[in-house]
């Protein structure tokens, strides 16, 4: 470099075409690891196609007998199953697609239904109500939740969790019941203190100072719920359920695995929603804040209408991980094919069929190809919805940035 | 900024109404589960280890029973609690586990002789130890059996130490020789000579019977041969229970597994993990930092790169299970498949590189992870200011030098990030290395001294597939629960560290180059 000035041509010349060498290199190169990643959907798709080809496979495989009911030996009515018979035990193979489809979406279906108000109720604190400091540490503190293995989300799920809520069901449902107005108790108690023990507690710190609060409520729960077990359900509230709902208490189910993964979940769309809402102009903020709103009223009349395609974005990437989550589901469901709406009974999704049932079907056979179609589905879904979240994520930066808050 | 409801107090107490507290109970909800799921790792992941007391309980109806109390519950018909003791004694009482009502229990005692002895076949003994029979006939008994007990368990320990030493080091090297035909004379001297040391050494083991019996007057009558070790809990202080503690945690990461995985240590599925991680972090760095530095700095900018990164963004948040099946299809069958047809047919059926293996298992994640390190090393990339670029140029450099002198060591902490993020994402993720490679029980560990040194074609064992496999296809789950929380522990510690030590280097990089301008 320090002969540039006066370096000969045939120096120069040989920096020029090791230059033009390497861009040609990394151009090939990164085109193609590109190409190379871009492959996955085309081999799905390339590995699927033959299925709906060749007619003489047995049994038949097409578009009607994988999506809508069949008659199979010993049902009177056409049924969904799916029902992969081992080669090793011989018997007739039930391949109808639809009960490992709506596991999975059910799965998911529950994730978010624990996940959305969590996470957003938590991206709105975290966006205009905390204090800077805290904020700065519980956004890494989430996102380490994030990376949390879901082998061990799905250990404590399946192990831990499911039988301890099949011994204490009524707590649980106590605890939410309780919870909601024991925080809206806690707002209340806040608003009634004097300014000095106000200042002590501000409201910018809630999430550290309420959790105290949270263990006491929890402590009133596990006092309640014998009670309103008793006055309510007749002591027993599984046999109530199964008595007055007909709905029979598996001890791996849906639930369980909603809350598993709407554990998972959650923090990837509070990191989602909380870039969502923190990047609304500053001047909207406090243009509204000027005349007179709340930061509640700001938040809910100015900052969501803004900020609500980010956050349905942030909801989308949320669903996109949880149809895809493998060993949550694995481990906290009980991998029965059931076609229930049940929430208490158990489910298995494409992802967990994929892993069982992969290893052992011999490839290039009806079933691989077939598991290979459950995650050509999950590729697509996944990637339109992720594509979809994007495309509303940059036009709404886009938007940030022409109404002028630089974030 | 400072902020405006601190300012106005009043209005802030009066106005923010209901709905803003839900908002920060669920933030408080949320670090209290997390709070929740480390705090019950860690305990009972470390408790495991603590030798804990061993009670003899003795029943209203005279009965006797020994072991360490596990947990309290109510009983299922009302009123009144029962307790679960670990009792041991698989061979003696077909289980090691009894359920005691509370109402029941006469007395509890700790006494300072009970000994806790771990066996290598039929689990844990807790009883009292009577005698020691050598093999000369002799019998040790009173005082001294236990300091008797205590040295014999050294020398066998040492024993033991340098049969596996000669096992590992000098007989199973010279076995695959063998195996493979290119054995010479000599070497088949020098394995006939070690075999005839390992029976010697096996010999020379004391060869005495422990005498042994239960709180409830059952005799038995133990090889001492079978015994790992030996504790007497309730006569050890707090100091001497912290250094067994600190023990059996390293004999927990330092040794293999025993009783179908259910007992011992993980320390074939760390090595697992970290070789799989650090061949996988081989793969990805150069590749991903390719793609990056061709995206962002020779690319042409059009619609058609920032699709490509739209789409390369939206591969990380394809499900890791379809990586998995891409392996299994792509590389197993298909690269494996031929690869077997051309270099290993000698051995087909029995496919070498045609079934899951550590080289596969490396290239899937090496795949999975690629979008983040291409997302992260680009995100460095345009971090660093164009004029430093324009500078480079403007000075006479060509554009591979001013990659190479400015760009990518500018760049290096935003890449070091994005490998940093990728292996913890790997070593996390089990679901993909279920298709490609990962072994319940792999007695080989993939690195050894025999040519080639490092067998990619071996299959491995894996620390979030060891907690799957233990919780899910285990016999008694009860029994491998202490352990499976331990690994879930050290997982979840591996990953912690990791994922710190990218926050920091993510936050270091902000606070030198400024905040990443949006594109």
């Amino acid at each position: 470099m320090q002969h540039t000035p006066s370096s000969p041509p045939l120096r120069r010349h040989f920096r020029q075409t090791r230059d033009r060498l390497a861009t040609a290199l990394i151009t090939a190169g990164g085109i193609g690891v590109i190409a190379a990643v871009m492959a996955i959907g085309v081999f799905l798709a390339v590995e699927v196609v033959p299925l709906f080809w060749s007619s003489t496979d047995t049994p038949r495989i097409n578009l009607e007998t994988l999506w809508l009911p069949q008659d199979y030996e010993g049902h009177r009515t056409p049924v969904h199953r799916w029902q992969p018979a081992m080669p090793e035990e011989g018997g007739e193979s039930r391949f109808g697609m639809l009960p490992l489809v709506w596991g999975t979406l059910e799965a998911a279906a529950w994730a978010l239904v624990i996940a959305v108000p969590l996470a957003l109720g938590a991206a709105a604190h975290s966006a205009l109500f905390m204090s800077r400091r805290l904020r700065a540490r519980l956004k890494p503190t989430l996102e380490l939740m994030e990376a949390m293995p879901g082998v061990v989300v799905g250990f404590v799920a399946g192990l831990v969790l499911a039988p301890w809520l099949d011994v204490h069901l009524a707590l649980g449902m106590t605890l939410l019941i309780i919870l909601p107005p024991g925080l809206l108790l806690a707002g209340g108690l806040w608003a009634r203190l004097g300014a000095g023990l106000r200042r002590r507690l501000p409201m910018g710190w809630a999430a550290l100072w309420l959790l105290p609060w949270l263990l006491l409520l929890w402590g009133l729960s596990s006092w309640l719920a014998p009670l309103l077990e008793a006055w309510w359900f007749d002591g027993d509230l599984r046999a109530w359920l199964e008595v007055s709902l007909g709905l029979d208490y598996a001890n791996r189910n849906a639930i369980i695995v909603g809350m598993a993964m709407g554990f998972a979940v959650m923090p990837s769309i509070y990191a989602l929603a909380e870039d969502a809402l923190s990047g609304v102009p500053k001047s909207l903020v406090e243009g509204a804040e000027a005349l007179g709103a709340t930061r509640w009223q700001t938040l809910w009349k100015v900052v969501l209408p803004a900020a609500g395609p980010g956050v349905l974005s942030a909801v989308m990437i949320g669903a996109g991980r949880a149809v895809g989550e493998t060993m949550i589901v694995l481990m906290a469901s009980g991998n029965t094919a059931l076609m229930t709406a049940s929430p208490l009974d158990g489910l298995r999704s494409m992802a967990a069929s994929i892993a069982i049932e992969l290893p052992e079907a011999a490839p290039g056979g009806t079933h691989y190809r077939l598991l290979l179609l459950a995650a050509l589905l999950l590729f697509v879904f996944t990637f339109c919805v992720n594509t979809l979240a994007e495309v509303v994520r940059s036009r709404l930066r886009r938007r940030y940035h022409r109404m002028g808050g630089a974030s | 900024m400072t902020a405006p409801w601190r300012r106005s107090p009043k209005r802030a107490a009066s106005g923010e109404g209901p709905w803003a507290w839900l908002a920060a109970g669920s933030v408080a909800a949320s670090l209290a589960l997390l709070a929740l799921l480390l705090g019950l790792l860690a305990v009972r992941g470390l408790g495991h280890f603590w030798p804990a007391d061993v009670a003899v309980v003795t029943l209203d109806d005279g009965r006797q029973l020994a072991g360490r109390e596990v947990k309290e519950v109510p009983l299922s018909d009302g009123d009144g609690r029962e307790r679960l003791y670990r009792t041991g004694n698989r061979d003696l009482d077909d289980a090691i586990w009894a359920w005691v009502d509370l109402d029941e229990i006469h007395e509890v005692d700790h006494p300072s002789g009970l000994v806790v002895l771990e066996r290598r076949r039929w689990g844990e003994f807790i009883g009292r130890l009577e005698a020691i029979e050598t093999e000369s006939g002799e019998r040790i008994v009173g005082e001294s059996t236990w300091l008797a007990l205590e040295r014999r368990l050294t020398a066998l320990a040492a024993h033991r130490d340098s049969i596996d030493v000669l096992r590992d080091q000098t007989i199973r090297p010279l076995v695959h020789r063998l195996e493979a035909g290119e054995a010479t004379l000599g070497e088949r001297e020098a394995l006939a000579k070690a075999q005839a040391r390992v029976h010697e050494r096996q010999a020379a083991m004391p060869a005495d019977t422990l005498v042994l019996e239960t709180v409830d007057g059952r005799r038995l009558r133990q090889p001492l041969t079978e015994v790992v070790r030996a504790l007497r809990p309730n006569a050890m202080g707090v100091t001497e229970k912290v250094v067994t503690w600190g023990r059996d945690v390293w004999r927990f990461l330092s040794e293999g597994p025993r009783a179908a995985n259910t007992a011992g240590g993980v320390w074939p599925a760390i090595f697992g993990t970290i070789l799989m991680v650090v061949l996988m972090s081989i793969f990805v760095t150069p590749f991903g930092v390719l793609a990056a530095v061709y995206l962002n700095e020779v690319a042409h900018q059009g619609r058609l790169t920032r699709w490509v990164r739209i789409g390369v963004r939206n591969l990380a948040g394809v499900p890791s299970i379809v990586y998995g099946v891409f392996g299994l299809g792509v590389f197993v069958y298909g690269i494996g498949g031929h690869l077997d047809d051309w270099f290993f047919a000698s051995s087909l059926p029995s496919p070498t590189f045609g079934t899951g293996g550590l080289l596969w298992a490396s290239l899937t994640l090496a795949l999975l992870t690629l979008p983040v390190v291409i997302v992260a090393t680009e995100e460095g990339l345009a971090r660093i200011p164009e004029s430093q670029r324009e500078g480079a140029l403007a000075l006479g450099a060509t554009r591979l030098e001013m990659l190479t002198r400015v760009v990518l060591p500018m760049a290096t902490p935003a890449m070091l990030t994005g490998v940093i993020l990728a292996v913890a994402r790997a070593a996390g993720e089990v679901a993909p290395l279920m298709l490609v490679g990962v072994a319940k029980l792999a007695p080989q560990v993939p690195l050894d001294g025999e040519f080639p040194f490092l067998h990619l074609e071996r299959k491995f064992m894996h620390l979030g597939y060891h907690i799957f496999d233990a919780a899910f296809h285990g016999g008694d789950v009860q029994a491998a629960m202490p352990l499976i929380y331990a690994t879930a522990l050290l997982l979840v510690l591996v990953i912690l560290v990791l994922n710190l030590t990218a926050i920091f280097l993510r936050h270091h990089l902000r606070s030198r180059h400024g905040t990443l301008p949006k594109y």
